[in-house]
């Protein structure tokens, strides 16, 4: 099962990311509200997907991309974000992220970007 | 503002509820309110910086904003509670963000959202610009957008 690290400073949207993993048979192993924590659990392993926000309190999704991509350059990581703007799409996928998906989304658009991360579709 | 300011805002206020919730809204003729006062119960607010500042703010009756909730993270609430609070937050800052794509010319950067209950407060927006009201109608009730941003 694919062992998934969410980082949102918004529970409502750590809660409706979560709800639509497992609905793809992922698990949503760790929340993180903000960025330190986000990079401090990745730490502790056994990740297979990185979701994270751009915008948070402390460490920026960005930072978060790049600190994770130091440390594991295969990891997929997707970027999920207010952020729609082309400049700021350039500027995460150079911080290694590896796809980028814009609030707000449907469902579909959620569950089409992170099928393809599962390890057993 | 222009309309051509004020139209990414609805377009973005109309593509979050629709997105995210599933609820088409219908948007009515916008209008300059007097008061700086929440014109409903929960209100939340993003910042906006770069080129010029300015404050979006998303306004809805406490009833609306309970089933909106509800509807994001599927559990009953009949209360405002943290999770109510950090719903509409979140909403409100999609509603910023969506419409800053549309003015990329501006260089605008989001603030954290904040969330204020009850119509007691004023919303401190730039002190020379005249905020601009946004109501939208729809099935579970009317919500206000405010956007005051110095153009």
């Amino acid at each position: 099962m694919t062992r998934v690290l969410v980082a949102d400073d918004s529970g409502t949207m750590r809660t409706i990311i979560c709800r639509w993993l497992e609905a793809i048979g992922m698990k949503c192993t760790v929340q993180a509200p903000n960025g330190q924590i986000a990079i401090d659990l990745f730490k502790t392993g056994g990740f297979d997907l990185v979701l994270t926000d751009w915008n948070m309190p402390g460490k920026s999704g960005l930072e978060v991309a790049r600190e994770i991509r130091a440390l594991d350059k295969q990891v997929p990581i997707v970027m999920i974000t207010t952020e729609a703007e082309k400049a700021h799409v350039v500027e995460a996928i150079e911080a290694g992220v590896t796809d980028y998906l814009v609030k707000p989304f449907t469902t579909e658009m959620l569950v089409n970007k992170l099928y393809r991360f599962a390890l057993d579709p | 503002m222009n309309p051509d300011s004020i139209e990414p805002f609805v377009s973005a206020t109309l593509s979050v509820f629709s997105k995210m919730l599933s609820l088409e809204l219908a948007p009515q003729a916008p209008l300059v309110r007097s008061s700086r006062s929440p014109h409903y119960d929960v209100t939340g607010m993003v910042g906006l910086t770069g080129k010029t500042t300015g404050i979006v703010a998303l306004s809805l009756p406490q009833d609306f904003a309970l089933t909106i909730t509800e509807r994001l993270i599927a559990e009953h609430r009949t209360e405002i509670d943290a999770d109510v609070v950090d719903a509409i937050g979140e909403l409100t800052n999609m509603i910023a963000g969506a419409a800053k794509a549309r003015l990329e010319s501006l260089q605008l950067s989001l603030g954290l959202p904040t969330v204020i209950i009850g119509r007691d407060s004023r919303i401190a927006y730039p002190s020379r610009c005249t905020p601009v009201s946004l109501p939208f109608a729809s099935p579970l009730g009317p919500l206000l957008v405010e956007v005051g941003i110095l153009l």
